[in-house]
């Protein structure tokens, strides 16, 4: 179990995954390989997402109805689910980019050394 | 209906899953592949990228479970890893809770048994207590019915599927040369038919049954098991009862009886007995005894009912006038209603109070999680500060304070089982069903409800007062302060107040009922219980005629007298605490009445030497002696009641009175009245003496009296001797109901002595519980203003100042809460009037040595921590800071 208890404290917060999925089948509709080594290049290999702790976040985003799934033939002839965001998907998306940065606005004063 | 549907789907949604998760392993082995690794090093590596693959399959499923339950699981997880964390500060608040709880919980038991629970009945809801109303005496006053009233009752009325009628009536069985006395019922012959219980072995009672010259009984369950093996030929065979042959019709089931009162009659007699004889009970329209119980008629209502067997009493009384003129309506009443109505208003007094007490807990473990929550004040500020939402701490808390609850309502059945155990083997109540109450499914649900409200109701505050600050505020507190956090401190001293409010509540009743117990135990009940033994002794009335009977008692009463340790003996009936008691009309000469206007008073039966063995004292004239013999003049003996009632301006000495009883009570004698004695208390202590007369037993054995026997040693010790003194004379004669007169005065006693004794208890409980309240803030407020102390004596300030400063915010919280309390308490008192005797609801002492109490309390209970404060060492404290 030492493998999962890694993967909890990488997690940065509650919704980092998701949000970060979202942005990426907001560009291009893709399955859940291409969208993990999706999110391993853009981060420049910095954020080490363990491969498998992407498919419970699909899941909730699927539940939620931001995301839609489907399976398709890729084009390596490959059975793939292909996943696409939804409208209230992208409306989620937004949200949560705004409030995610106001957060960091907020976590940096207080973590500022000179205090007001 | 989405969850339904989800249900469904959600078998396809995890297969799905699993595709994809195998077809993401196999691209990624292939990809690995390509870059020239071995088919099985990049299965190896693609799963260990990829992480616990069942791991994983529970997270994905964990996504489309129901989303609450789940956080609150994590919640609940969290919590119990806090809790475990400060184990000092969980176990204080989880024993808190589980008193609390516990005590609540115990109660409701005693509740749910006594006024909750339906009767063992079928359609119990439709059964009713019937009985005559007396309108010759003021207020609601039930009279017994005879049963030429009960006949017509049960022909006449209109709303009852049938009614039926019972009455005590003891019999001595004897069997195989032994004679054992035994509770039983004479019952009409629908009574089973009607409570809905059939015999387990042989034939119900019927019609035939009631007829005279027959002779049959129905046995209990224990009765049939103890002195019949259990033998199931016993049907149809004859045992001997009062020295006559009656014929078992059956068995009754295991448990039955009615009323349910303790214990429950050994067996039950049809009403032929009682239609014997030339002038048969039967047909005495003046001799009441029965009780009547009726099942209403599917769709009739209590009000119809009312109506219809109050024209059937007013006909009757019409009819009837010589008997039944005082009668003209009756009285109905749901049976399970009428079983407890008079413990009723005792018993939501008890739980009123459990519930004040429960509070004082609430208010105590809501000053404990706050006081803790101020440590903790910026782990919250840091969980905000990543993102969490009000909601969620305050969710996190109150899963917190309701897992504390929980426990502590855990630990709380523990605690009310054992306290319902302790209850019966201490309190000997005459309660009925008391024996019943029991930890059952709805007294855990009621705990387990409670539980819940108590953890939200405490941790609720202290929640919503965390979640309040600001992350930034929050962390910058983190370092010392000087001034503390003000609104909390509001909210704490809050709860210290409304703790000492309800703990005066509590303890200004319990005050109120000490008071009012110690008057009840001081009442004079006209005679001196110490060193008095009773006891009855069944002699057969048809085995003795009437004279030969009161001949056996004096010989009984000589040889027991003579018994060393004994001082006098005598006998009478009835004994006084004993609810057994009949009235009987009488007619002053000199004051012509109408027969249905006669009045009526309590008859006693007594033999010479009663008064002096119960040391009543006599006032004029002379008690019984040799001369109220058989043969003697007939006499009466008054007590002070009556005379103060019926003879106010004259000498009642030389009256004549002539009472309607004995063999002839149509032709009874003109009786003089030779004396006056002091009024002995018959009902109880706490009822007044009422008017009551007595006879020789010679001139009117109605019934086997009381023995009472005066020693000189302790009571019990010659029980042995008097038992073989007896049986010196006849051996068949069977002793019963062997007590010592304060062993009957204390179980008169028994209710008040129980209300009291709890809800000291409970008040008990609560001033320890405010005190530690107090405690608790006072320590905390030391330790958040050290600082300031430190200060404060680094400027000058003496240790007495800061003594004095502790103490006096401890004397004020303690002072307010002693205000609002007796504010509270003028307005609740009232409502215990009634469980009062002799003492005002607004009892000035009462309120004031409760107000003082409280006040003391409060000032010990600061001074601990002031005391603390005044021993720092100012220069430590500023270099610690």
């Amino acid at each position: 179990m030492a493998f999962s208890k890694k993967t909890e404290q990488r997690d940065l917060f509650r919704g980092a995954l998701e949000m970060m999925i979202l942005r990426s089948v907001l560009r291009e509709p893709m399955h859940g390989y291409a969208l993990v080594q999706h999110i391993k290049q853009r981060s420049n290999e910095l954020l080490q997402v363990e491969e498998g702790s992407l498919y419970p976040a699909l899941q909730r985003l699927l539940r939620e109805g931001l995301v839609q799934a489907e399976w398709e033939i890729s084009a390596s002839n490959r059975r793939v689910r292909t996943y696409r965001i939804t409208s209230a998907g992208k409306k989620h998306l937004e949200h949560e980019i705004s409030s995610f940065e106001r957060m960091l606005e907020g976590i940096s004063l207080v973590l500022s050394p000179n205090e007001s | 209906m989405r969850w339904l549907k989800q249900l469904v789907t959600r078998q396809g949604i995890y297969n799905d899953l699993s595709e994809e998760i195998e077809q993401h392993l196999a691209e990624k082995t292939e990809a690995l592949m390509a870059e020239g690794m071995s088919r099985e090093d990049a299965e190896r590596a693609a799963r260990r990228e990829f992480g616990n693959v069942t791991r994983i399959h529970e997270r994905g499923r964990e996504a489309w479970m129901w989303p609450l339950a789940e956080s609150l699981w994590a919640d609940m997880k969290f919590a119990f890893r806090q809790l475990t964390k400060s184990p000092g500060f969980a176990l204080t608040a989880i024993l808190t809770i589980a008193l609390g709880i516990g005590a609540t919980t115990a109660i409701f038991s005693l509740v749910n048994a006594v006024l909750l629970r339906p009767l063992p009945f079928p359609e119990q809801d439709r059964l009713m207590w019937l009985s005559l109303q007396d309108h010759s005496l003021p207020g609601v006053v039930p009279q017994s019915v005879s049963y030429p009233d009960y006949f017509d009752w049960r022909a006449q009325n209109h709303t009852f599927e049938s009614m039926a009628s019972y009455a005590r009536s003891p019999v001595i069985l004897q069997q195989d040369g032994d004679a054992q006395r035994m509770d039983a019922q004479v019952v009409s012959s629908n009574f089973f038919q009607l409570l809905g219980v059939a015999p387990m072995l042989g034939r119900d009672f019927n019609l035939q049954d009631e007829k005279p010259g027959n002779r049959a009984v129905m046995l209990s369950y224990a009765l049939w098991q103890s002195n019949f093996g259990g033998s199931k030929n016993i049907v149809g065979k004859t045992i001997q009862m009062d020295d006559e042959k009656f014929v078992v019709a059956g068995v009754m089931p295991r448990g039955f009886q009615f009323p349910l009162e303790n214990p429950g009659p050994a067996l039950w007699k049809s009403i032929a007995d009682d239609a014997d004889g030339t002038s048969p009970k039967t047909v005495q329209r003046g001799f009441n005894v029965l009780a009547v119980i009726g099942r209403l008629k599917t769709g009739a209502t209590l009000d119809q009912a009312r109506a219809d067997m109050n024209l059937v009493a007013g006909n009757l009384a019409r009819e009837y006038p010589d008997n039944d003129k005082q009668f003209s309506s009756a009285l109905v009443e749901p049976e399970l209603a009428h079983m407890t109505g008079d413990v009723r208003p005792a018993l939501r007094i008890l739980f009123g109070a459990v519930t004040l007490m429960l509070l004082i807990v609430c208010a105590n473990v809501a000053g404990l999680l706050l006081a803790r929550g101020s440590r903790r004040h910026a782990e919250f500020a840091l969980r905000a500060a990543i993102g969490a939402s009000r909601t969620a701490i305050v969710r996190q808390l109150l899963v917190e304070s309701v897992t504390l609850s929980v426990c502590g309502g855990a630990a709380g059945v523990a605690l009310a089982y054992g306290l319902v155990q302790a209850a019966e083997r201490l309190m000997p109540l005459d309660i009925p069903r008391m024996n019943r109450a029991s930890i059952d499914g709805s007294v855990l649900l009621f705990d387990l409800a409670v539980s819940l409200v108590a953890g939200i109701a405490f941790g609720l505050l202290p929640a919503l007062r965390m979640a309040r600050s600001t992350p930034a505020q929050a962390l910058r507190e983190g370092s010392r302060t000087v001034a503390g956090v003000r609104g909390q401190n509001r909210l704490h001293n809050g709860l210290v107040i409304a703790q000492t409010a309800i703990g005066m509540v509590l303890l200004i009743g319990s005050g109120l009922l000490v008071r009012s117990f110690i008057r009840i135990v001081n009442v004079d009940p006209g005679f001196d219980s110490k060193h008095v033994l009773t006891m009855r002794a069944g002699v057969s009335f048809l085995k003795m005629q009437h004279d030969q009977h009161f001949l056996f008692y004096q010989q009984m009463l000589a040889r027991i007298a003579a018994v060393p340790g004994v001082g006098s003996a005598s006998a009478g009936w009835p004994l006084p605490m004993n609810s057994s008691n009949v009235t009987v009309s009488f007619n002053i000469q000199g004051r012509p009445m109408a027969k249905g206007d006669e009045p009526s008073e309590s008859l006693g039966v007594i033999m010479p030497g009663y008064f002096e063995t119960m040391r009543t004292p006599l006032i004029a004239g002379r008690t019984f002696d040799e001369r109220d013999g058989l043969k003697g003049p007939a006499t009466i003996v008054i007590n002070q009641a009556f005379a103060k009632k019926y003879f106010p301006h004259e000498n009642p000495l030389g009256q004549h009175i002539q009472v309607r009883v004995g063999d002839d009570v149509f032709n009874s004698p003109m009786r003089e009245v030779v004396g006056v004695v002091g009024d002995i208390k018959r009902k109880g202590l706490t009822a007044e003496a009422d008017p009551q007369y007595y006879l020789p037993f010679a001139q009117a054995v109605i019934t086997n009296p009381y023995m009472v026997i005066r020693t000189n040693v302790d009571p019990m010790s010659v029980q042995g001797a008097v038992a073989a003194a007896i049986h010196e004379l006849d051996k068949s004669v069977p002793l019963y109901q062997v007590s010592t007169m304060d062993e009957i005065i204390s179980k008169s006693t028994a209710q008040p002595r129980f209300q009291t004794f709890l809800l000291t208890g409970f008040a008990a409980i609560a001033l320890v519980l405010a005190a530690i309240g107090l405690y608790g803030l006072l320590s905390y407020i030391v330790v958040q203003r050290t600082l300031e102390i430190g200060l404060r004596m680094a400027l000058g300030a003496q240790r007495r100042d800061v003594l004095g400063m502790i103490v006096k915010r401890g004397f004020m919280l303690a002072l307010l809460g002693v205000a609002a309390g007796l504010a509270a308490s003028a307005m609740l008192t009232r409502l215990m009037a009634t469980m009062l005797f002799r003492v005002h609801p607004f009892d000035p002492l009462t309120f004031a040595v409760t107000s003082a109490l409280l006040l003391v309390v409060g000032v010990a209970a600061s001074s601990v921590p002031a005391y603390r404060a005044a021993q720092m060492d100012p220069m430590k404290t500023l270099r610690e800071q």
